[in-house]
């Protein structure tokens, strides 16, 4: 029986090597490459360490892109998080005449390709002066989050007893007070698990991005890389520098939340 | 006496449904519906780019007959439906079983490699999927990639393999890219839905002689089964509206091979200027997602909109 | 007393401070190629030249500029100064994007002195732009393995061409011809599919004799160019992993020409000179490199290839129409090219005879006295975008063997054929 045990675990141990592996080489590989010049990546036998490829993409602007991906990301999260836990929250906890059609319009965005908006909204952006401003890329960038928000929070709320709160309500709450002192603290985990995808969504964008940032100076992360994938060639240690920068930043912030992710995910799929 | 009071409740109950729900719609109304309504009628007309100005003139459904007549319009209605979405979604679904089970099992606990492997879990969701495919274009180099060099010191293969060129291998490695990076995703949804299995009944299961698959299938599966469905009705809205990953990774090629819905929206409306065509494209993959969307639910006996 | 002065003082200053202001322009010109901080340093200068102008440089990546230039000319916005392709001006110029430039080239001095001013003359025979950068491509070859193998003159023709490669690889074992056979955006195949025609003495499209457009080619001309082509493919001297590449310069040409893994490519100077220079780093103190430039193969007297090239054009929609003039004037001035902008050359064919070609360069020199700009295609009623694009795609799909080589060109074809409607 112990053999049997140790070799499970064995198994079991080869299987978590192998998974690790597949996880995490691809990361070794980033900044590894990005330590390297365009030379000895691709040579055989080379390899010289340089933080070249860094200075670089920080001469090129990589410092700016980072402030204004951080600036619009991190406001257009919230944004969207307070406005879809608002939306969430009455669809979940009201009927009223229209729910039905008000919450497939919301869910509905999830329905079809971005690409299709960027002309409609170029034409509006550039007739109201929105183009190259951080309001509007985070107007933007909170419409494209609240539909699935909005449904993973109204999943999520589901779990939460309508109990709690009427009886916070019966208290002498107004429903905005239930809602902030009663139901908030016990979907924390659903908030934050929501809050996290969209801000990966807005930190990820690039179509978007590409349209309406033109000018240097207000550029995000994703464009910033892009720009290495250039037309004769392409500067891959930049490329695998400018990777590590847009990466690092998600990651860190992922690294605190990640015991709350797990236990927001699954709400309302998992009890019904 | 109580009569007034009630009556005021309701209303100022509907002025509070009203304020909560306005923001969001308000903020959909302008940068959703809005550009959805002028891209129905961009479908309906003549609309190029070249003459964005002065506007396109009405053709009816032509461009709809056009695209869905194209003879080469149903092979890429096939990639996207099948090896983009229908492969992936469920590739990522069992290998996302397979990590949470993994993840959850006592032994890995025993080995205390638990917080590890969710950690790692973290690094491919945190990429950003222009680096996820960035990094795995280069790993997948015929030349430089690290792939290839294992392959050929391994002497598996005598010359390097053009993973994104040759049609044998582009599937599978487009698909590769899009599971290492949305995978995690897959893995702690099911995990959370596996932790949240109540232990009595696997454990009297245990007791009654069952083998641990045999407790899978019965107790667990049925179980999680909810948490995989919508799982896998989230992914595939994601996935078949997705354009970064086969744009970045192939560019639609090998010649036409891997061309999608998406790259084809992007094709006609951004390199052939031909906006009409490209919109119409659009409709259809909302048309097709939507129907898709509410059949789903109404087979699976739950109501998005319950 | 005091007060009436300090009033006056005021004004004065006010007036002073008003007039600045009102003579402040601010300009943006979009530049696209990775030389940003020299011609940063060179708009600083032009900016201390002109006071009163302030300049901001803007980029984007070449595949996205036109559809955005198309849009925001669209909508009344856009960088005052552009750099685009030779061959976007006629499209662009019939969108509406352009400024119209007769009056100021006409007083510059005229427009004879500029390389393809054709290509930036718009369809309705005004001037829309001005030449400013052109380069072409040519053959490159790494001489010691031509020697190696016992090839002993550099091709001729493109049977010569086919010869040279499969004797390389199955001598020495190395990389013939590694032409770029990918098909995605940026694809090459659609300028060297058009060399091989030309080179023929035949072209896709072509001017009718009564005028309009009209395919200069057969199915059986496309055919026998994929054919060609996928032959290298096919027998193994250029590798299949060029399948894989979309870009001339990518860094595994480059670098496999640079430490001879490779003995035949096909460039514009740009990455050329980034091949000799990796070599010179690996072999420092070793002479000259072994690596040579020559003319396209070709079954005609002489060889042919097309200007490639980019643009200076002024938006329809700017406000300082002289002072965007006056920016134009300062780029494509000689300093420009000899301090700040060095990597390319000029669009002029005064400058471009008083250049002094680097040793191996000697293919460049003598391919652009003979290179045509690209014409009727650019003057006809088919984008350039989709013609580049379905080429591509038709060689791609022919090359994988997805499409048959005649159901290929039938494709590509048809795709002309539709457009010159």
């Amino acid at each position: 029986m112990r053999l049997r045990a140790r070799i499970g675990d064995g198994a079991i141990l080869l299987t978590a090597a192998a998974t690790l592996g597949f996880l995490l080489y691809p990361a070794v590989v980033v900044f590894s490459g990005s330590m390297q010049t365009n030379e000895t990546l691709f040579a055989r036998n080379r390899f010289d360490l340089t933080w070249d490829n860094y200075r670089h993409i920080f001469d090129a602007g990589f410092g700016t892109y980072l402030s204004n991906s951080l600036a619009i990301c991190l406001a257009a999260t919230l944004a969207a998080t307070v406005v879809s836990v608002m939306a969430a929250y009455v669809f979940s906890r009201r009927r009223f005449r229209w729910r039905r059609v008000l919450l497939t319009a919301v869910v509905a965005g999830q329905w079809f390709p971005w690409i299709v908006l960027v002309t409609p909204l170029f034409i509006l952006f550039a007739r109201t002066g929105l183009t190259n401003s951080y309001s509007g890329m985070i107007l933007c960038y909170t419409a494209i989050s609240i539909p699935f928000s909005v449904y993973l929070l109204l999943g999520y709320l589901e779990t939460v007893p309508r109990e709690l709160d009427e009886a916070a309500m019966v208290d002498g709450c107004t429903p905005l007070g239930a809602l902030w002192h009663v139901v908030l603290p016990v979907m924390l985990p659903g908030v934050v698990a929501t809050a996290t995808y969209a801000f990966l969504l807005c930190w990820t964008e690039y179509l978007l991005a590409l349209a309406f940032l033109t000018q240097p100076a207000m550029k995000t992360l994703p464009l910033g890389l892009y720009q290495f994938f250039g037309e004769d060639t392409t500067d891959w240690g930049a490329v695998m520098a400018g990777s590590a920068v847009t990466t690092l930043p998600a990651l860190l912030l992922f690294l605190p939340l990640q015991r709350w992710l797990v236990s927001g995910l699954t709400a309302g799929s998992v009890k019904q | 006496m109580m009569a007034p009071a009630r009556r005021r409740t309701a209303r100022a109950d509907q002025v509070f449904v009203t304020l909560m729900l306005a923001p969001s719609l308000l903020i959909l109304a302008a940068f959703y519906l809005y550009p959805m309504a002028s891209n129905v009628w961009f479908s309906l007309t003549d609309l190029s780019l070249m003459k964005l100005r002065q506007g396109g003139a009405y053709i009816g459904l032509a461009n709809y007959a056009d695209a869905l007549g194209g003879a080469d319009f149903w092979r890429v209605v096939w990639n996207t439906a099948f090896w983009l979405t229908a492969v992936s979604v469920v590739v990522r679904l069992v290998l996302g079983m397979a990590l949470a089970l993994l993840l959850n099992s006592a032994a890995l606990l025993r080995l205390r490699l638990r917080t590890l492997m969710r950690l790692a879990l973290l690094v491919p969701w945190a990429t950003p999927p222009i680096v996820a495919v960035a990094v795995w274009r280069w790993l997948l180099h015929p030349q430089a990639g690290g792939i290839n060099r294992a392959l050929l010191w391994l002497g598996l293969t005598r010359h390097p393999i053009a993973f994104l060129a040759d049609t044998a291998t582009v599937w599978p490695a487009i698909v590769l890219i899009m599971v290492w990076n949305t995978v995690p995703v897959a893995t702690l949804t099911l995990l959370a839905a596996l932790q949240s299995v109540p232990r009595e009944l696997s454990e009297a299961a245990a007791l009654d002689g069952a083998g641990s698959v045999r407790i899978f299938r019965h107790v667990t599966l049925p179980h999680i089964m909810p948490t995989i469905m919508i799982l896998a009705m989230l992914m595939t809205f994601w996935t078949f509206n997705n354009f970064v990953y086969v744009w970045l990774a192939t560019g639609a090629g090998p010649g036409r091979y891997t061309d999608v819905l998406a790259t084809e929206v992007y094709l006609r409306g951004f390199v052939d200027f031909n906006l009409g065509s490209s919109a119409a494209i659009g409709v259809i993959m909302a048309v097709a997602m939507g129907t898709f969307g509410l059949l789903y639910v109404r087979v699976l006996g739950r109501r998005v909109a319950s | 007393m005091r007060l009436a002065r300090a009033l006056l003082a005021g004004v004065v200053a006010a007036l002073i401070v008003w007039g600045s202001a009102a003579r402040a322009t601010d300009l943006t010109l979009r530049f696209n190629d990775p030389e940003v901080k020299q011609l940063r340093a060179a708009l600083d200068v032009f900016e201390q030249q002109n006071p009163g102008i302030h300049v901001k440089l803007e980029q984007m990546p070449w595949a996205d500029v036109m559809p955005q230039t198309l849009r925001e000319t669209a909508v009344g916005t856009g960088p005052d100064v552009m750099h685009i392709a030779f061959v976007w001006t006629k499209d662009l110029a019939a969108a509406g994007a352009l400024l119209p430039l007769d009056k100021y080239i006409a007083a510059d001095g005229g427009s004879s002195d500029y390389i393809a001013m054709d290509l930036a003359t718009g369809r309705d025979g005004h001037a829309y732009a001005v030449p400013w950068t052109v380069d072409c491509w040519t053959m490159v070859y790494r001489t010691d393995l031509l020697t190696q193998a016992g090839v002993t003159a550099i091709p001729r023709t493109w049977e010569e061409l086919r010869a040279a490669s499969l004797k390389v690889h199955q001598v020495t074992g190395k990389i013939g011809f590694g032409f770029p056979a990918g098909s995605g955006a940026t694809n090459t195949m659609w300028f060297i599919a058009n060399y091989y025609w030309w080179n023929h003495g035949k072209a896709l499209v072509v001017s009718k004799p009564g005028g309009g457009f009209g395919l200069g080619l057969d199915q059986s001309d496309i055919a026998g160019a994929i054919r060609y082509f996928a032959d290298y493919l096919k027998q193994g001297d250029s590798p299949k992993s060029m399948l894989a590449i979309n870009n001339w310069g990518d860094p595994a040409i480059i670098e496999a020409m640079a430490s001879g893994e490779q003995a035949i490519a096909i460039m514009p100077p740009a990455n050329f000179r980034q091949i000799v220079a990796a070599w010179r780093a690996r072999n420092p103190n070793a002479g000259d490199p072994p690596l040579l430039s020559a003319v396209m193969p070709t079954e005609l007297p002489t060889s042919v290839v097309n200007f490639g090239g980019r643009s200076l054009g002024i938006n329809a929609n700017t406000q300082h129409p002289d002072a965007a003039w006056k920016l134009v004037q300062f780029l494509k001035s000689k300093p420009i090219f000899t301090d700040y902008y060095t990597s390319q050359f000029p669009a002029r064919k005064s400058m471009l005879s008083t250049l002094n070609f680097a040793p191996g360069m000697q293919g460049y020199a003598q391919q652009l006295q003979n290179a045509r700009s690209w014409g009727p295609y650019s003057d006809g009623p088919v984008p350039i975008n989709t013609m580049w694009n379905a080429t591509g795609r038709a060689f791609g799909s022919a090359f994988i063997g997805e499409l048959s080589v005649d159901q290929a060109s039938e494709q590509l074809l048809s795709v002309i054929r539709k457009g010159l409607q």
